[in-house]
């Protein structure tokens, strides 16, 4: 299994709607984890990267502020909480992980 | 006259990176051998230490200047370590996967290379191999820290100490003992060159060794006598094979040094390889080791 999809199926363990990087029309269903890569972090040893690790940007949206989609989150390894937002009536946590 | 200038296109040089670490074992005949690749390399630094001077007085001014000995040292910074280097870190292997710590410290060799670059070439201009004999690590502090949030691996750094070995007497010029030597892609023959880094780095019929600091000068500064090594014979009427000798040649079976002669009886397949001997090159290509098939 590559690490995306154990990150997918972890996440799914979490809520039940998890979108890797939806297409903008696409309809989701709430509470919902969207996510995307954002970056790689790489280690050089060797003149080369030696260890690169990729970051990926959760987003859980809810319709509830307490949502304990966010406790399990925030307890994953090398996972960060970001900030919170409210848009469309919408509570937003984003994380990040690295995975 | 000349008249000095700076700066010119292609002489913008400059050195960088590090990479291409190789550990070597001393063993009990005083050979750096064993050569095992050391991944994850994040740095070496030379701390040379010594040459302090010390002023003499007399007739009230600065009579003479002495020197005291100068040393080698460095600092070896890695994600990770071969295997190999737990014996010259303090550490005894009983069984595979067990290491005892507190253990006696095997001396090494150490060789890394790193870039020379210049305007026109970049980091491709050239290179430098640093070889390091008679070195022997002390023990490190491992900081062990918690996974954050942030990829983080661990910095393993050694400080390494060394005694100088001999060099004697190469090429009618003496030289002091020393413990490092640099070796500048762009100044030296590269076919001298490619002797010296298949022997530090290994070939398809030598494992990887560092040669003495004597060796080492003798390859690069001696001219090279062509040598062709010819095949050995085989009896399968007495299982005994035949070394020849050839000037410059030495024959290895299983990676030990064979005199001329016979050898034998065997008792299987016996791969016979020949290599040169310092100072002597072979012409490429050329067949350099041979299956004696056992019948």
């Amino acid at each position: 299994m590559v690490p995306r999809d154990l990150l997918q199926s972890i996440l799914e363990t979490i809520v039940d709607n998890v979108y890797f990087q939806p297409p903008p029309d696409l309809q989701m269903v709430y509470p919902a984890i969207r996510y995307e890569r954002a970056r790689a972090d790489s280690a050089f040893a060797d003149n080369v990267p030696y260890k690169t690790t990729k970051q990926y940007q959760l987003i859980l949206i809810s319709r509830s502020p307490d949502n304990l989609a966010f406790e399990s989150l925030i307890n994953l390894p090398m996972c960060s909480h970001e900030r919170f937002y409210v848009a469309d009536n919408l509570n937003h946590d984003v994380f990040n992980i690295y995975f | 006259m000349a008249t000095l200038t700076w700066d010119q296109t292609a002489q913008r040089f400059y050195e960088t990176g590090v990479d291409r670490g190789v550990l070597y074992q001393l063993d009990e005949t005083g050979e750096y051998v064993d050569g095992v690749a050391w991944s994850g390399l994040t740095g070496v630094t030379e701390s040379p230490s010594g040459a302090e001077s010390n002023k003499q007085y007399a007739d009230n001014i600065v009579y003479l200047n002495l020197i005291s000995v100068e040393m080698f040292s460095c600092t070896i910074e890695a994600f990770y370590y071969p295997p190999e280097f737990e014996q010259n870190d303090g550490s005894a292997s009983p069984t595979s996967g067990v290491s005892v710590g507190q253990q006696p410290r095997k001396t090494f060799g150490f060789s890394w290379r790193t870039l020379k670059g210049n305007d026109t070439e970049g980091n491709l201009h050239g290179y430098k191999i640093h070889l390091v004999w008679g070195a022997l690590a002390a023990p490190s502090e491992k900081a062990y820290a918690t996974v954050n949030d942030s990829p983080e691996a661990i910095t393993f750094s050694w400080e390494v100490s060394t005694t100088p070995v001999a060099v004697g007497t190469v090429l009618s010029v003496e030289y002091a003992p020393t413990a490092s030597m640099t070796i500048d892609s762009t100044k030296v023959d590269p076919a001298k060159l490619a002797i010296l880094e298949g022997y530090l780095y290994g070939s398809v019929s030598e494992d990887p060794m560092l040669p003495s600091p004597a060796d080492v000068i003798t390859i690069m500064a001696s001219a090279l006598t062509l040598a062709t090594p010819t095949a050995p014979t085989y009896d399968n009427t007495d299982d005994m094979i035949t070394i020849p000798a050839v000037t410059g040649v030495e024959y290895l079976i299983d990676g030990e040094v064979v005199p001329s002669g016979d050898f034998g009886p065997i008792t299987a397949n016996t791969l016979v390889r020949a290599r040169p001997l310092t100072g002597y090159k072979f012409p490429t290509p050329v067949q350099d080791e041979w299956l004696i098939t056992f019948s």
